[in-house]
């Protein structure tokens, strides 16, 4: 079963014992922060070129949450999949712009872990970045539960994303 | 009777025994004690701490950020802890991670004036540390050996903490 995030908490799924929060960033407030942090203006034009999706996170299960990734997908209004940017997709342009130790360790704190097993009570967030699609998109993510192979999957849907200052899920600056 | 007699003073034995035990607070994972990695950092003003200098002793590392959120609401209370858990108990150490002095300045005189960071100006320090993000906190037991880590922010003056972390000097851990 999927569960949807629903109103009056836009961009916010509670329930199942986590709690899972997304907004849309605008390029400009990207931009904006990494500048501030020194970042090269070539790395600061490449990031403000994608759509960076902010996710905060809780388990409040009495046991292990498994945030993967890859079991993430972002789907535009037509079903088509939003490409996200992973990290090793990252690593490789950083590589090429030879951009500096700190500030790729700056970039890297601030993406969420491409997986982690998040224990009781435990919180994550970051960002997560996607090339950012014409009109809003949903969020469908799928979280395992416990230890034990083939056992319990959480579905959640969180629709309304919407890049670049358009969207219900917008942050506020 | 003798064997009753002897049967009670065990089980007042174990009992008090347990009383004893720390507890262990909420939101602190007990870690597999590996050796903590190297971490040899200066200050702002260019001393050196080096925390193989400081075996014998249980230290606190805790790995922050001035963008992270979290960190700003969780150092007023480690400099709170600090206050009431003697140095000679506890060794405090901040990490900032790959920032510079004028990030560093303007925020930590606002959040925990009387503390003190050392600079992982390049962000390698952190990455061998391998945080499970920002803010990170290490306890390293007198013999170098990681053994707590506190799952994101945590509230370090609470009476709960204040008295697990004022437990680990006694002579048993």
């Amino acid at each position: 079963m999927t569960y949807t995030a629903e109103t009056p908490e836009p961009g916010t799924y509670r329930g199942q014992g986590i709690v899972l929060h997304v907004s849309a960033r605008t390029p400009e407030q990207m931009a904006a922060f990494y500048s501030a942090r020194g970042f090269p203006e070539n790395a600061v034009k490449a990031l403000a070129q994608t759509c960076f999706v902010t996710a905060g996170m809780r388990n409040d299960r009495k046991e292990t949450v498994w945030l993967e990734l890859a079991n993430w997908r972002f789907v535009d209004s037509a079903g088509n999949e939003v490409h996200r940017l992973k990290r090793s997709d990252w690593d490789a342009l950083w590589d090429q712009l030879k951009l500096p130790p700190a500030s790729r360790a700056t970039f890297g704190w601030t993406q969420m872990p491409e997986s982690r097993d998040m224990q009781p009570g435990e919180p994550v967030g970051g960002n997560v970045t996607v090339i950012p699609p014409e009109g809003s998109f949903t969020l469908e993510a799928r979280f395992r539960v416990g230890h034990e192979p083939g056992g319990q999957v959480l579905q959640v849907r969180i629709p309304g994303i919407v890049c670049g200052g358009r969207g219900v899920v917008e942050a506020k600056p | 009777m003798t064997k009753r007699f002897t049967l009670l003073l065990a089980l007042l034995f174990a009992l008090s025994a347990n009383a004893a035990e720390p507890v262990v607070p909420t939101g602190l994972l007990p870690l597999d004690g590996r050796p903590a990695p190297a971490l040899k950092l200066a200050d702002m003003d260019g001393h050196a701490t080096d925390l193989a200098q400081l075996r014998g002793g249980w230290v606190l590392v805790h790995f922050w950020a001035t963008w992270c959120g979290p960190c700003k609401k969780e150092m007023p209370t480690l400099q709170r802890m600090s206050a009431l858990v003697p140095v000679t108990e506890l060794r405090v150490l901040l990490v900032n991670t790959a920032e510079t002095d004028d990030e560093v300045f303007t925020f930590l005189p606002s959040v925990a004036p009387d503390m003190a960071t050392l600079m992982d100006r390049d962000g390698k320090a952190t990455e061998r540390w391998q945080p499970r993000g920002l803010p990170s906190s290490f306890l390293v037991d007198p013999q170098g050996r990681l053994r707590y880590l506190a799952l994101g922010g945590r509230v370090w003056d609470s009476a709960e903490y204040v008295a697990f972390l004022r437990s680990l000097a006694s002579p048993k851990n």
